[in-house]
């Protein structure tokens, strides 16, 4: 017995020694990155939604936002949050086709086999090329409440129940790091949920707020109370996703 | 809702949630018990051994007390700080998604009263544990008590599909008296596909087709509908009918009666047959505190059908009326993984 024990927690110990030296770690892979670009192409819109028990109309609606320059905030942040520790140097990039660009099909194998989208516009959309790395921030897509609502980006939601409703402003990204020689997606992460007690909560950076912040109460563009909310949301959420992702200093 | 002696587990799309269940041996069928709302994970799971002796009921009784005196002893973390921080992993895997980031585990117990097997006219009560990781924000999708454990490979929001699959415990004869002389039915996988559709947020139509392997070999169908109604921020009700037909080959192993086991058992030869298995209801309740402590309770109600119904192991020693009431409550915690 004590022959093939020993036997089997060589192999074991082996093939996990070779499975370190296969597969790096993301420090790894993020420790030659020295000279990087960052691509932001989140706020060109504002969405609102209803959510929860709603009428048999739930359509969307979108207005633009690009008047709040949310995207050059998010790069100006970003950033001051990175270039502690790398070279930011400025990019230019079609934002329309990194905003557009359909992330994730429904069909979740379709995912597998064609790869990340944004590995072939970083190589054909960005100037200058041969950086390390492209950070490359977009909307998040994710689920809400019990039912099939799907919310996306920067948005507005309503949400109903049967003796009351919530109002909840969003601000769903998510930041790809991809390699400037390979175009690989070296890390990928959505921001999370902030501090918050609520008991309903969207999966990514969200906060409560009146009805004064709805489109109904004028043009989403000109509410400025809707526009520091969102600001402040992504003020608030940026540096900890990057830090999560081991980009920056912990906070 | 095969056969009887089943167990629930969830599977949760990998990229954004590992639910797992803690069963117990020989458990007899069990429900869901929380909503793990977005594919989430959970587990569920299932019951003790389904004995009539009194010492085991006991023990559950006991197990139930002393898990819910545990889980009230848990720290009331009010904040999304994370409770524990644990070290990056020493390598990934380039075809799983990073498990660094927060993720959110949940733990917790309940109790489902139950049938002693399908058919059967009396139930107890058996302790169900709770847990279930999922990364930190992603939604907790609506489940019903019945839904098997399934991944959505096809989401559209509103139209949702993918692979399902569903445990039946083994049918120990000599567990029941009115079981004695029937032999045991082994322990059944069931796999297949299932498709939901919600036409608005609050309501959700869904359909299961699953092959048996194992304790039967036939085909299970569960049609379900459930409006779920939030009351306020955290209260969800739903509700709503039940469906569920079965071929013969997954209705006979339980039902059906040869003339061997009628000679032992003094129950007349039945041969079951397919068709429509049972029609029924269920309802379920939960109550969201606040991101950490959340409490449920369900209850289902099928009515037996068809040779089901019919057999004389139902007619004359057990109940076509079948009915499950169960509750619990679940504590959350982020946990981050540098």
């Amino acid at each position: 017995m004590r022959g093939p024990g020993v036997s089997f927690v060589m192999v074991i110990l082996a093939v996990s020694i070779g499975a370190c030296a296969m597969f790096e770690t993301r420090e790894t892979k993020l420790q030659p990155i020295k000279r990087i670009g960052i691509i932001s192409a989140v706020g060109d819109e504002i969405t609102f939604a209803r959510a929860g028990l709603t009428g048999l109309d739930t359509s969307r609606q979108s207005f633009p936002i690009g008047s709040w320059g949310l995207d050059d905030l998010i790069v100006q942040q970003a950033t001051a949050a990175l270039s502690g520790r790398f070279q930011v140097q400025p990019v230019s990039y079609k934002r329309a086709a990194f905003a557009m660009i359909e992330k994730d099909s429904p069909v979740a194998p379709v995912n597998f086999i064609r790869g990340d989208p944004f590995k072939k516009l970083v190589e054909t959309e960005v100037s200058p090329q041969g950086l390390d790395a492209y950070i490359v921030i977009t909307k998040a897509k994710a689920n809400f409440g019990g039912g099939g609502r799907k919310v996306e980006g920067i948005g507005f939601v309503s949400y109903g129940t049967l003796l009351a409703s919530s109002n909840h402003v969003h601000a769903l990204y998510e930041i790809r790091v991809i390699d400037g020689k390979t175009f690989d997606v070296i890390e990928k992460m959505a921001a999370a949920p902030l501090d918050s007690a609520e008991p309903v909560r969207l999966p990514g950076p969200s906060r409560l707020v009146d009805e004064s912040f709805s489109p109904r109460s004028g043009d989403p563009a000109r509410n400025e109370s809707l526009h520091r909310a969102i600001t402040d949301l992504i003020a608030r959420s940026l540096p900890t996703t990057l830090s999560d992702m081991h980009l920056a200093e912990t906070r | 809702m095969t056969g009887n002696n089943q167990a629930n587990f969830v599977l949760l799309p990998v990229s954004e949630m590992l639910k797992t269940a803690l069963s117990t041996n020989d458990h007899s069928r069990s429900h869901a018990l929380d909503n793990p709302i977005e594919v989430a994970v959970c587990v569920r799971s299932a019951g003790y051994p389904l004995r009539r002796a009194k010492r085991p009921r006991q023990n559950h009784h006991d197990l139930l007390c002393i898990a819910l005196m545990a889980l009230t002893l848990v720290p009331a973390v009010a904040t999304a700080e994370p409770l524990v921080t644990l070290p990056a992993p020493a390598f990934e895997l380039p075809v799983l998604p990073p498990v660094s980031g927060t993720w959110t585990v949940m733990v917790g117990v309940g109790g489902e009263y139950k049938p002693d097997f399908e058919g059967a006219n009396r139930s107890m009560l058996s302790p169900v544990p709770i847990f279930a990781i999922r990364r930190a924000g992603s939604a907790e999708q609506f489940r019903g008590p019945r839904d098997g454990a399934s991944i959505a490979l096809i989401d559209f929001g509103d139209l949702r599909a993918g692979p399902v699959g569903k445990f039946v415990a083994s049918r120990k004869a000599n567990n029941y008296t009115e079981l004695n002389g029937l032999g045991d039915v082994s322990a059944a996988v069931e796999l297949g596909g299932f498709l939901e559709y919600f036409p608005v947020d609050w309501f959700r139509t869904r359909v299961e087709t699953r092959q048996g392997f194992g304790g039967h070999h036939g085909v299970v169908a569960d049609f379900s509908a459930d409006a779920i109604v939030p009351i306020i921020q955290g209260v969800t009700f739903s509700a709503g009918p039940r469906f569920t037909w079965e071929s013969t080959k997954a209705t006979a192993p339980y039902f059906g009666i040869d003339a061997a086991q009628a000679m032992a058992t003094g129950l007349p030869v039945f041969n079951a047959r397919g068709g429509a298995h049972s029609v029924g209801a269920g309802a379920q309740l939960s109550y969201r505190f606040n991101p950490q402590w959340e409490v449920h309770s369900y209850v289902e109600y099928e009515r037996l059908l068809g040779d089901a119904a019919a057999s004389p192991l139902v007619t004359l020693r057990g109940s076509p009326n079948q009915t499950t009431v169960g509750m619990g409550a679940s504590y959350s915690f982020d946990v981050k993984i540098r």
